[in-house]
């Protein structure tokens, strides 16, 4: 009945995210092919599969078809819909993984997000949910959403686990602020969250003053959170992180993240977790990719 | 014109008569007395001063934002409108000539003629058609409502004024003309002051009225016209919120470009390629966004240009003067109408020779070789195909015509003949494309005259594009590179790099001294100049493996292997550091990838191209270097290596960066030039801490610190002057209140997205940006219709419509809707109707639905009386808050008022939850105390399972619960009630549920102007009609007849209230009817003996009471007797009574007679008397 509207077309796996996201923002149909044809184990991940599940119960009327062999999917985008959804993330991908896609989608749904995740809070692949919480949301509020957009993070949950569990609420905007943001400026202070779950919290100290010892040297305005989560709260398994977050007089933030390894001892995380953080400073590579791809989406939306 | 003009009077601008002029004016305004304004009391001074502030507040309107820009703004649209007949042509024709002097024999399609210095207007006239009406309503900035005013209003002009509304207001004033044909004063007067109220409520208290009195010469009174003139002159224009975001364009010439063999072929019925042309109005219209022209639908664009205007504003050095000079208002752009004899059609233009032999003249005498020529012309065959077709019988009986099989010499003839035309066709366009192309780019010669040396590579640039755009030049040239290279490289130091280039170019000498100066697009055509383009090339080159051939070639000795690679290190580091990248260009006008774009990296824009040539192969190896499963993940976190981090181990590095810290202090002596590097690399997103020693280059560090300083300096001054300034003014005048500060606000961002934009060419700010309204462009358009070129008429308007990304999309759009109260009849659901929302126009079927309790939205079957309602209907999503307005038959022999209903879009969705009541039935089977066996309801188990819990509910008003399902006849179930059940069969047992019902996906764009007859749209017809058409009977189902209804009259059991019950209910709630006492008293029980003398006693005390019984009885009637008498006396004293003033009433009346008698009669007798005399 209406006119055929033209199918964009992209090849391989990467940017699927991206690519899914623009698509609904956008409301063109997307059509990738060759996921992972070379691959062993070819098609789409099972992650992918649940972030495939997610979006369509974010929107409403989102048709997705996937190949029989999964090495090809048909997205035709619905309307954001937004609302309460929950949705349990499988263990092969932490919760920043699916996280990062929906903070982009909610603030354009039609109702205010209320979105629970449950799996893996934070390991050394995606953005811990500290860091989307510290980091990505404050970016949302250069664009004018501030009001009611939250991050809980009501159950940590490490790596091969998980059990964690974050509740994500997002407000819906209705126009979304002009960006001028040009100046980087200097930094004024740095901030961190130590956390541990399942092991002992001297560990989240530990890394504290590991972190301090080389951060101390520039400015005295550090805070440094020792956050541990027991009992029900802490997940199934055992792991502790630090994050660490410094904010420019300008609003500029860096921020890096060091995961707790196997057989490697919480200071050592800690000097990985502050020398990162130091040397995006000094790259000044202070853009993620992800506040890139919404200023693209809300561009769209100007 | 027979009165000639007189040269105007020009008052002495210098002697005695001016300055005695002067002195009167300034005695004048020294004339005006303040305190004769001066408010008498305190009172009433603040009474003033509230009015002032309330006046002033009448003023504000919430701020837009102006998309328009302000230096060249489109032409105002103006449209006049009105019944057929009314004068609408003649004001045009009026107009047209007030602002050109020149005169239209046949005003058709849009009139834009120059009107100011700094102001352009076209006018189009509307024809009577609710189509273009309506097309016209979305598009106009000021209409000319004209009315007849010997006439009154007519029902188009209410139609036009209520679709106006529903697509926003824009400004209107009214025109009365025919007040000629008012030959009385006083009618005339009272005519003008109706017709003023009635156009008042219908726009606002206030609204301008025109009179227009009579026609002279064919044109209205030019006095009139020029006060008219003037009132459009003054006019603002508010931005409108939907034009304020979409594009549009009002086209004013249309243009096929078909092919004519490909039309020849299909016999005209083939999908036509048209451009149309136009100013662009509303917002920025860009490349790859769909259009749709209202009466023919959604079109995809090919190719948007921007032509040199038609009609274009006085620039500043064309024009000096404050005034418009008379030989400016000679511009009118009007390819339609016949201005100087010349029309422009669909795919001629036609030159009008006035006296001379014309087609179709028929007054013109003709000769006969004029008609032979005619008729000549007339053929549309060859005598070919005029005898192919014909047919030769050999007898005039015979069935069959004669046949021939075609030979094959003949076929091949006819294919060869037809490649001949194809080639002169060809010839044709690429001919009358160059002609463009050489225009247009001359015209950006032109514009770009000023912009100093680079003019001439730009027009180039754009000549190549146009060749893109023409779709001529096929042959790939590659992006040409960014111009603004050879900017940074005039300040480049001649040091290494002219060594490098030396060493370069070496295998073509003779170039070299050219080579530096010329633009590199000019190296992308030489051999020699291949291995300098890296970076940004797209599809033919690989570096490594010219490289390769540099050093791996036999006979080149080692040092030139050397040099070459050194050289182009150099090369790739100078155009790496000091040219500053033009990113806007690189993302938007080339085809390289982001990460391509970002790594500059040569190689891989030329590793996609092997692979794709590898596919060729049949079975190849893939090379899976690049492409490693775990590195590929799609995850935002980079990957910290801990051999990165090691570096900060070592003290300096760490104490390198503390200048980046608020404590670090600022420019200090330790840092050398290594932050100046992280502050230029920043925008670029990439830091190369090998290569920061290396990027100091001379020039950088000598003139920097000073500009630097300087700037620095200039801009603390800056600042400091704005401090003060702000301290020493009174700071409460430069607060603004929250208008003008949101005002500002807006001004600020607009000048900011303005300067931007300002130093980026046009061609690439046209990819990025779009094309700004104002400009004039052509549009070309793909898949058009042929109906639309065949059946093309210049009196309908052709919209053109941009849409935004979302409006593509199809959905339930739910609107709030209320009947127009002028329409006639109410609006049914799943009827279709015409809705005209948003550019479009379509039928489509609606449901109507109400918010019951906030719980559902319940179907209504028809629309309430007086009260908006929803409607839900699938069609194209338009944003919220679009208004529209629907009609059921856009056919002008509707009767009677056609707007059947407005509204205004309040969502949209892909599904809609509107639900309607179902009742399901049932009847009981078998009944116990509280519970029913109940059959019929459902027809499976199943079913009841999805229902069980489920409240149900007897006629009788007993409710109830669905329990389980029973096992034998399939769909019963059990059923628990309040009370016991009436009799068996009797009292139906109901379910009440909602039903979600979807609106039908029906779209149908109403295609008016591929039409022939364009006021004749029919769409899908009501059932009725179509009934009606075929003559079907409406179809009766027996069960919705009426019956009459018996009811039995209803019994009700005696409520009982449980003993238990009753024991716990208080006093107060205790039922007290008591039954009657069963149980023999005490006193019953006992039989009672009297003694002898008692018995005497009692006897006696009967016989006193029973004699006193009787005498009291006797004294009553008595009593009664008495009264009797009285009363018998009593009514003859009335009847005496009433007797009497019977007969006082009828004397004094029979006196009051007697005396109305004598007055009527000296009254005749006077009046005969004088009749007499």
């Amino acid at each position: 009945m209406s006119q055929p509207i033209s199918i964009l077309h992209f090849s391989g796996h990467q940017y699927l995210r991206h690519r899914l996201v623009l698509s609904i923002l956008s409301g063109k149909p997307v059509r990738i092919d060759k996921i992972r044809t070379d691959d062993k184990n070819p098609g789409l991940r099972d992650y992918e599969v649940s972030l495939l599940r997610l979006i369509e119960r974010v929107t409403n009327g989102t048709v997705i078809e996937i190949s029989v062999t999964g090495t090809a999917i048909l997205l035709k985008p619905g309307i954001i819909a937004g609302g309460s959804v929950t949705h349990d993330c499988p263990l092969s991908r932490s919760i920043g993984y699916f996280l990062e896609p929906v903070v982009m989608l909610a603030p354009f749904a039609k109702k205010p997000m209320q979105l629970t995740l449950r799996g893996i809070t934070s390991d050394d692949r995606d953005l811990s949910a500290d860091l989307i919480r510290t980091v990505t949301l404050p970016h949302l509020q250069l664009f004018g959403i501030s009001e009611g957009l939250e991050l809980r993070i009501k159950k940590r949950g490490s790596a091969p686990l998980g059990g964690g569990e974050v509740q994500f609420l997002c407000p819906i905007v209705k126009q979304v602020k002009t960006l001028n943001f040009v100046d980087s400026g200097k930094i004024k202070r740095i901030r961190g969250i130590a956390h541990a779950v399942r092991v002992s919290p001297q560990f989240s100290n530990r890394m504290i003053e590991a972190s301090r010892s080389v951060l101390n040297r520039y400015i005295p305005d550090i805070y440094l959170y020792s956050d541990v989560y027991k009992g029900e709260d802490s997940g199934k398994s055992p792991g502790y992180a630090l994050s660490l977050l410094a904010e420019s007089t300008t609003g500029a933030m860096h921020s890096a993240e060091a995961v707790s390894q196997p057989g490697v001892t919480p200071e050592d995380i800690a000097l990985t977790a502050s020398r990162a953080l130091l040397s995006e400073m000094l790259a000044a590579a202070n853009w993620e990719s992800l506040p890139h791809e919404r200023m693209d989406s809300s561009l769209i939306f100007i | 014109m027979d009165e000639k003009s007189h040269k105007a009077h020009r008052p002495s601008q210098s002697g005695v008569k001016a300055e005695k002029k002067q002195g009167k004016g300034k005695e004048k305004q020294h004339g005006f007395i303040e305190k004769a304004f001066a408010p008498r009391s305190g009172r009433r001074a603040e009474r003033q001063g509230r009015r002032n502030v309330e006046r002033d507040q009448t003023r504000l309107h919430v701020p837009l934002v102006n998309r328009t820009p302000d230096d060249e703004p489109p032409p105002v649209v103006i449209a006049i409108v009105g019944p057929p007949g009314v004068g609408k042509t003649t004001l045009m024709k009026s107009l047209v000539r007030r602002y050109t002097k020149q005169t239209l024999n046949q005003a058709q399609g849009p009139v834009t003629v120059v009107s100011g210095k700094k102001k352009r207007i076209t006018f189009i006239e509307c024809n009577n058609d609710l189509n273009s009406m309506i097309d016209v309503a979305k598009v106009a900035d000021l209409v000319l409502l004209m009315i007849d005013g010997s006439y009154g209003f007519e029902m188009e002009t209410f139609e036009f004024l209520n679709v106006l509304q529903a697509h926003g207001f824009p400004k209107v004033i009214g025109v009365l003309t025919h007040l000629d044909l008012i030959k009385k004063a006083a009618t005339l007067k009272d005519t003008k002051k109706t017709l003023k109220k009635r156009f008042w409520t219908e726009i606002y208290q206030g609204a301008k009225l025109f009179y227009l009195s009579g026609v002279l010469n064919g044109r209205y009174p030019d006095t009139e016209i020029l006060n008219l003139s003037r009132f459009i002159s003054v006019m603002k224009f508010r931005p409108l919120v939907f034009r304020n975001t979409h594009p549009y364009l009002l086209a004013d010439r249309i243009e096929d470009l078909t092919p004519r063999e490909e039309i020849r072929e299909s016999k005209g019925k083939c999908d036509r390629t048209v451009t149309v042309y136009g100013y662009l109005r509303g917002t920025n219209m860009r490349m790859g966004t769909k259009v749709h022209i209202p009466g023919v639908g959604d079109l995809e664009m090919k190719g948007i240009s921007k032509l040199g205007d038609p009609c274009p504003l006085p620039d500043a050095d064309s024009e000096k003067r404050r005034k418009l000079s008379e030989k400016r208002k000679l511009l009118i752009h009007a390819p339609m109408s016949d201005v100087g004899g010349v029309v422009y059609d669909k795919d001629a233009v036609y030159i009008n020779v006035p006296g001379s032999f014309t087609r179709g003249n028929m007054d013109v005498p003709q000769g006969e070789g004029e008609r032979m020529v005619m008729d000549l012309q007339d053929v549309n065959a060859t005598l070919e195909d005029g005898v192919a077709r014909s047919q030769i019988k050999l007898f005039g009986s015979s069935s069959k015509p004669l046949t021939v099989d075609p030979g094959p010499s003949h076929l091949h003839g006819r294919s060869s003949d037809e490649g001949e035309d194809d080639g002169d066709d060809e010839d044709d366009e690429s001919s009358s494309g160059d002609e463009d192309e050489g225009s247009a780019s001359g015209e950006d010669d032109d514009l770009d005259s000023d912009s100093g040396e680079d003019s001439e590579d730009e027009g180039e640039d754009e000549d190549e594009d146009e060749d893109d755009d023409e779709g001529e030049g096929v042959e790939d040239h590659g992006r040409p590179i960014p111009r603004n290279v050879r900017r940074s490289a005039g300040g480049l130091p001649t040091g290494h790099d002219r060594q490098g280039n030396d060493v370069e170019y070496a295998d073509s000498d003779s170039d070299l001294g050219e080579i530096l100066d010329e633009d590199e697009d000019d190296l992308v055509g030489k051999p020699s100049g291949k291995r300098v383009r890296f970076g940004e090339d797209d599809n033919d080159l690989n570096i490594q493996s010219d490289e390769e051939e540099i050093s791996g070639g036999e006979e080149a000795p080692q040092w030139k292997a050397g040099l070459g690679a050194k050289a182009l290190a150099a090369y790739q580091q100078y155009s790496r550091k000091t040219r500053r990248k033009n990113w806007m260009k690189l993302i938007y006008s080339s085809s390289l990838t982001p990460e391509q774009v970002l790594r500059d990296d040569p190689s891989s824009s030329a590793s996609p191209a092997d692979a794709e040539e590898n596919e060729d192969d049949f079975f190849t190896i893939r090379s899976r270097g690049t492409v490693t499963t775990e590195e590929d993940l799609d995850m935002t976190k980079e990957a910290v290596k801990p051999e990165d981090l090691k570096e900060w181990e070592h003290e300096d590095l760490l104490d390198s960066i503390r200048n980046l810290f608020i404590t670090g202090g600022g420019h200090t002596g330790n840092e050398t030039g290594g932050d100046e590097g992280y502050e230029d690399t920043e925008g670029g997103g990439f830091v190369d801490l090998e290569a920061q020693g290396e990027n100091q280059d001379g020039e950088n560090q000598s003139e920097d610190p000073e500009t630097a300083r300087a700037t620095a300096l200039a801009a603390k001054k800056e600042a400091l002057k704005r401090k003060f300034d702000e301290q020493y003014d009174d700071p409460e005048s430069s607060k603004l209140d929250f208008y003008e500060e949101k005002k500002d606000e807006i001004a600020r961002q607009l000048q900011l997205n303005r300067d931007e934009f300002a130093d980026v060419d046009p061609e690439a700010r046209a990819l990025v940006e779009g094309y700004r309204p104002g400009a004039y462009v052509r549009i070309e358009l793909v898949n058009v219709p042929c109906e639309m070129i065949e059946n093309f008429d210049p009196t309908y308007p052709i919209v053109v419509g941009g849409l935004l990304a979302a409006e593509e999309r199809f959905g339930y759009v739910q609107v709030r809707i209320k009947r127009h109260r002028w329409y006639g009849k109410t609006l049914k659901t799943n009827d279709p109707l015409i809705f005209s929302l948003g550019w479009r126009r379509f039928q489509s079927i609606p449901i109507y639905s109400l918010d019951d309790h906030s719980i559902r939205m319940r179907m209504l079957k028809y629309t309430p009386e007086h009260m908006h309602c929803f409607a839900t209907f699938y069609g194209p999503v338009a944003l919220p808050n679009t208004g529209f307005c629907a009609f059921n038959s856009l056919t002008s022999e509707a009767t009677g008022f056609r707007i059947s209903a407005t509204g205004v879009v309040l969502d949209i969705d892909r599904s809609a939850k509107i639900v309607k009541k179902i009742k399901l039935t049932g009847v009981p089977y078998k009944i116990f105390k509280n519970t029913a066996f109940v059959k019929d309801m459902f027809s499976s188990a199943l079913e009841v399972a999805k229902f069980e819990g489920a409240n149900i509910r007897t006629v009788s008003g007993i409710r109830g619960q669905v329990k389980k399902a029973l096992a034998k006849p399939d769909g019963a179930f059990r059923a628990t009630f309040e009370d016991k059940e009436l009799t068996n069969g009797i009292d139906i047992i109901f379910l009440r549920a909602w039903y979600s019902i979807q609106p039908r996906k029906f779209y149908n764009p109403v295609t008016s102007l591929l039409l022939s007859d364009k006021g004749r749209w029919a769409g899908m017809r009501l059932t009725g009609q179509v009934r009606r058409d075929e003559g079907l009977k409406t179809p009766l189902n027996v069960n919705s007849t009426y019956k009459a209804i018996e009811r039995a009259p209803r019994r009700f059991n005696t409520l009982k209230v449980p003993k238990k019950l009753q024991a716990a209910l208080p006093y107060a709630s205790k039922p007290k009817l008591m039954r009657p006492q069963q149980k023999q008293t005490y006193m019953q029980k006992r039989a009672v003996v009297m003694e002898p003398e008692e018995k005497k006693a009692i006897a006696l005390l009967q016989q006193i009471r029973a004699l006193r019984k009787d005498q009291v009885a006797r004294r009553r009637e008595k009593q009664n007797q008495r009264k009797e008498v009285h009363r018998q006396k009593v009514a003859k004293e009335e009847a005496q009574k009433s007797e009497k003033d019977k007969e006082k009433r009828k004397e004094y009346m029979r006196a009051a007679g007697m005396k109305s008698k004598r007055e009527a009669d000296k009254e005749e007798g006077r009046s005969s008397k004088r009749r007499k005399t």
